[in-house]
């Protein structure tokens, strides 16, 4: 969101945040380290097999996976799956093959996650940030009160929300629409409320304490300072909310009727089972999920040393 | 809560003072909430009191019923799957957060204390990138009790199969670990962040003083990490008591009820067992307080560890 | 009021969206009336769009857009688009769902257009559009297709077994002993010894082939799993089918036959429940199982099995002396917040003419509700070299009958399905069925 390095403005205590990490002694290899080093490996091992599992199965032909079931590598290798999922089989080959002959317009449902997950996440973390502001840094009658009714907003329930804002982005004509899928997390999630202020909090902004601004004043200090100064807790809130917006399922479901508003999570449904009792086109989904986790993936390799490194927390209160 | 000079008493004047300044800031403050306070009000706040107001109604999906008092209340207290869904949505909960945190605060440490690798974060965070529909989905094939590789892979070892899915009393255990898998990366990095703010100087002082790794952990980490952890805590759990997407996609609530978590019940309620909303409702405000009183119970405990820490 | 409320909500979402908006919006232009229609089987699209572009041809004025989702995804949708009055103008329609759509009235009764345009609703297929008929005696679908279960075999295991198709179709069964379907079933069953179930030795706690796969799909209809055999007692789902008000779960017959049916897990004849979380398609598609219960919309992914050639063969022959299946239909329902209803019943009336169902029949995907066009189908499927006669079986020399159909049939679902689970999981005998059976008459008494 902002490219700005961090201000150089001197945190109260503790290193720098912006400083590079000390320098690690070169340790020895201790028992202790070692099995460190195994269960981290073992936990990647985990967490990375799934994701063989998929490339393997995206990889495979449906009608020789009930046969091949535990085979580790692909079973009847073919990428039809890829096809199917990039939308460059026809109805007929993707019928032949266990999918479901349903169009599949993937740069179009791509292009359709893009803008709503970047309406969500630019919006939402910046009416968000605004927000936390005002709670954590500014002083003002009722602060409390209200600040305690957003953090309240944390505990209700998805499926409470659920049909009364379907009705409303009904009543703004917005169903079918990308906005009407964005509406509702665009303007503030109580989450991003909530983590931001616990953040801004923290830091000691020591220029705008200087300043003593009001007015319009407020508002430069906020882009010009809080928001450069913040930036690795904004830039991790921002790439979180936009992996939560890229993989919402039940909204955009209520919501997008046609191809016009149909994101890649829904488009994913063309993948599943089509009947009550039928089977799921197996590679074709695992090939579709696979490409529409790979932007995710670029994404968070671009932000990622700004999110992981020098978070500056100082405290939460 | 509130802001660090808040709490302390303040000279008359002063306060004076200071209350003129905050009346002077309020102009500002309220432009700032304003954009999230409509939000707030429009797609939180209006839809909880609607649902509240619901829960007091014989509504349905498609009509607004008429007022019947605690009626709905009273049905939840004597429906035996309403307890059962309590009960199993809380054994969920414990299993999934407990495993979850621990293994996040060891993920968070290790990559804290072992490397800078943003490789191995990168891939922590992986199964974040999945949805919950298609994680579900995925789990079912490879846990499947007669083709799933992960039972061929322990019977080629020696062991025996395991009823993931299929099993009663290990139904909700499968469902926790699918969830693990999928949000331990969004909750050590979480975790991670927080680490970060402890001064390298600290673990150089414990080294020097010839402090074991264990040692160190036990005594300026975990003290040091404690505030993180519950704000973590507070949002994971609250995410997790409202686990719906992977029972609805790989149990349906089976083995007969075993795993029928409340939302889920919630869900089938209102929208497929007679589109019932009033008594949906009063399900859902049930599991609002529920989520109300933890939070404040986690928010209290929050407090009392930053005081051990000043 | 609402209304307005929300429009002031509007405007000053429309001020903070000002700020931070990039659109991003539809569009549907063309002249002349669209309507949208709403089906759930991705297999059946290209069959529909046939049919779509031949209905444009003869209204030119009016075009069809279909729209699909899959199954588990079409109800919430469509409740939803009811809720918001937003629905599909036409929609593929269930027995299991229009009742408490019809209660609710969100779809609309079509006696009146019927009458008006003095459609001939006798031509389809004996009992396909009675189930059709609401409790108030209102017309609610004109039916489009028709399904019937039966059992899909590993033709080699069979082979091997020692049988012919012809010992699987003159296959008889009772709830006592299971009669020679029950054999064939045993002596389908290997061990991981390779003795069979029959034989002195068989390991049941190490099935290698079990000889009979059952579905993870427990129903009050027990269409995917028991349905077959109970349908060969005498004995019925209600004291009245449609809208009976009392179920016959309490039945000792019919217990029986439960008992017997998940009792074949206990004798190592069929997997327990859990052991497959996927249904007899994969199940025959693993090698692992020899014959399961499907319906006759999965020919197509049976046949396209790779390395395993698969035959279909019809339920046993029951005490009664007949074979049995259940007989479903699904049909088109008109939204009742359709803006364009002539239009939509226009479709309809389509959709339920040969004109249409012989254009499905041609796609060989289901076997329509026209009896004329089912045989077009039959013989289409015939073309690509399947035999698919097992489902018109029970039409010709046994008995077909129709799921159970009540009010609140999400409710008694809930019931049942909890019910016959527990029996499968051995947590309770068929017995227990008895106590279901009273909580489900209670919700219907309600």
């Amino acid at each position: 969101m902002t490219t700005t390095a961090p201000a150089p403005v001197a945190p109260p205590t503790g290193r720098t945040p912006t400083e590079p990490a000390p320098r690690r002694h070169r340790r020895r290899v201790t028992p202790g380290r070692m099995l460190g080093w195994v269960v981290l490996a073992l936990l990647m091992i985990v967490t990375i097999f799934p994701f063989y599992w998929m490339l393997r199965t995206a990889l495979s032909t449906n009608a020789a996976l009930p046969g091949g079931a535990a085979d580790p590598l692909p079973v009847g290798f073919s990428g039809e799956g890829f096809r199917r999922a990039l939308g460059l089989a026809t109805a007929q080959e993707s019928l032949a093959d266990g999918g479901s002959g349903a169009s599949m317009d993937f740069p179009r449902y791509l292009l359709n996650s893009v803008v709503v997950a970047t309406l969500v996440t630019v919006c939402q973390v910046f009416f968000s940030a605004m927000a936390a502001y005002a709670f954590a840094r500014l002083r003002w009658p009722g602060r409390d009160v209200v600040y305690a009714v957003f953090l309240a907003g944390l505990m209700v329930p998805t499926i409470f929300t659920l049909l009364p804002n379907f009705l409303l982005v009904r009543d703004l004509g917005l169903l079918d629409t990308l906005p009407g899928i964005a509406l509702p997390t665009m303007l503030m999630t109580p989450f991003a409320v909530f983590f931001l202020r616990q953040f801004f909090a923290g830091i000691s902004f020591e220029i705008e304490e200087a300043a003593k601004l009001d007015g319009a004043g407020r508002f430069r200090t906020f882009f010009t300072i809080v928001l450069p100064m913040a930036s690795p807790a904004v830039v991790t809130l921002a790439v979180l909310t936009y992996i939560t917006a890229w993989n919402d399922y039940l909204w955009p479901l209520l919501v997008s009727q046609s191809d016009d508003s149909r994101v890649l999570t829904l488009a994913l449904g063309i993948f599943r089972a089509q009947s009550p009792q039928a089977s799921p086109d197996w590679a074709g989904l695992m090939a579709a999920t696979l490409l529409a986790a790979l932007p995710m993936l670029l994404l968070f390799l671009a932000f990622a040393k700004r999110i992981v490194n020098s978070i500056g927390f100082t405290g939460i209160k | 809560m509130s802001a660090e000079t808040s709490t302390r008493p303040a000279p008359p004047a002063r306060a004076a003072r200071r209350r003129s300044q905050e009346v002077r800031n309020l102009p500002a403050a309220l432009l700032f909430v304003l954009p999230a306070g409509v939000g707030f009000v429009v797609f939180f706040l209006w839809p909880t009191l609607r649902g509240i107001w619901l829960s007091f109604t014989d509504s349905t999906a498609f009509n607004t019923g008429g007022f019947v008092g605690l009626e709905n209340y009273q049905r939840m207290v004597a429906d035996p799957v309403f307890w059962n869904a309590f009960k199993v949505t809380i054994w969920y909960v414990l299993l999934n957060i407990g495993l979850q945190t621990v293994l996040a605060v060891v993920v968070a440490v290790l990559m804290h204390r072992l490397t800078q690798s943003m490789a191995i974060r990168g891939i922590i965070l992986t199964p974040y990138l999945v949805s919950n529909v298609v994680a579900a989905m995925l789990f079912l094939m490879l846990l499947d009790y007669q083709l799933g590789f992960v039972n061929e892979l322990a019977e080629t070892l020696g062991g025996d199969r395991i009823m993931f899915f299929g099993d009663q009393s290990l139904v909700i255990p499968t469902i926790a670990l699918v969830n693990v898998w999928r949000h331990l990366g969004y909750t050590a990095l979480l975790l991670f962040a927080g680490l970060q703010t402890i001064p390298e100087n600290l673990y150089e002082a414990g080294r020097v003083d010839g402090a074991s790794e264990v040692r160190m952990f036990r005594s300026i980490t975990m003290p040091l990490l404690r505030p993180y952890l519950g704000l973590v805590l507070i949002v994971t759990m609250i995410g997790s008591f409202q686990v719906f997407d992977t029972v609805s996609v790989a149990t349906q609530g089976g083995p007969a009820n075993a795993s029928n978590v409340i939302q889920y019940y919630i869900y089938q309620v209102a929208f497929s067992r007679g589109y019932d909303f009033g008594y949906a409702s009063a399900m859902s405000v049930a599991l609002l307080v529920v989520l109300a009183v933890i939070a404040v119970v986690q928010f209290r405990l929050t407090r009392a560890n930053q005081n051990d820490m000043a | 009021m609402r209304k307005s409320v929300h429009v002031a909500v509007a405007g000053s979402l429309v001020l903070a969206l000002g700020a931070c908006s990039s659109g991003g919006g539809s569009g549907s232009g063309g002249s002349g009336e669209e309507i949208s229609y709403w089906l759930w089987d991705s297999n059946q699209v290209p069959a529909y769009q046939a049919c779509a572009a031949a209905f444009s041809e003869e209204n030119p004025d009016v075009s069809v857009t279909i729209e699909q989702f899959a199954w588990d995804d079409y109800w919430t949708k469509l409740t939803a688009s009811f809720v918001g009055g937003s629905g599909p103008d036409v929609f593929v329609d269930h027995l299991s769902k229009y009742g408490e759509f019809a209660a609710q009235g969100q779809i609309v009764a079509l006696d009146e257009l019927v009458e008006k345009d003095s459609v001939d609703t006798t031509i389809y297929a004996e009992g396909l559009i009675d189930p059709w008929r609401y409790a108030d005696g209102s017309l609610y679908g004109l039916p489009k297709d028709w399904d019937t279960t039966a059992f899909f075999y590993n033709e080699a295991m069979v082979a091997d077994a020692g049988y012919t198709a012809d010992d699987l179709w003159s296959a008889d069964w009772n709830p006592e002993d299971g009669g020679t379907f029950e054999q064939i079933v045993a002596h389908l069953t290997v061990d991981a010894n390779g003795v069979r179930g029959d034989e002195a030795g068989f390991d049941k706690s190490n099935v290698a082939v079990y000889g009979l796969g059952i579905n993870p799909n427990f129903e009050e209809t027990g269409q995917m799993q028991w349905a077959n055999f109970t349908g060969s007692l005498d004995w019925d789902y209600l004291d009245e089918n449609p809208w009976g008000t009392r179920y016959n779960f309490d039945d000792p017959e019919f217990q029986k036959a439960v008992d017997w049916f998940y009792g074949l897990a206990d004798k190592g004849y069929a997997p327990a429940a859990g052991v497959f979380s996927e249904e007899t398609l994969t199940q025959v598609g693993s090698g692992k199982v020899a014959m399961g219960t499907n319906g006759s919309w999965a020919t197509g992914t049976f046949k396209a099995l790779e390395g395993i050639d698969v035959g279909i063969a019809p339920g046993p022959v029951g005490p009664t002396g007949d074979r049995a299946s259940v007989f479903n239909g699904v049909a088109d329902s008109i939204s009742a917040s359709s803006k364009k209803q002539d239009a939509a019943w226009e479709w309809v009336q389509f959709l339920g003419s040969s004109a249409c169902q012989d254009i499905v029949a041609e796609h060989a995907v289901v076997f329509p509700a026209i009896p004329e066009s089912a045989d077009k189908a039959l013989a289409a499927f015939e073309a690509k070299g399947w035999d698919v006669s097992a489902f018109f079986s029970y039409r010709e020399e046994g008995r077909t009958f129709l799921p159970p159909i009540t009010i609140r049939a999400g409710e008694v679902n809930a019931i049942a399905s909890v019910a016959f689970e527990d029996i499968a999981l051995g947590n309770k005998d068929a017995s227990s069925l008895t106590e279901a059976n009273e909580q489900i008459n209670a919700v219907l008494a309600d």
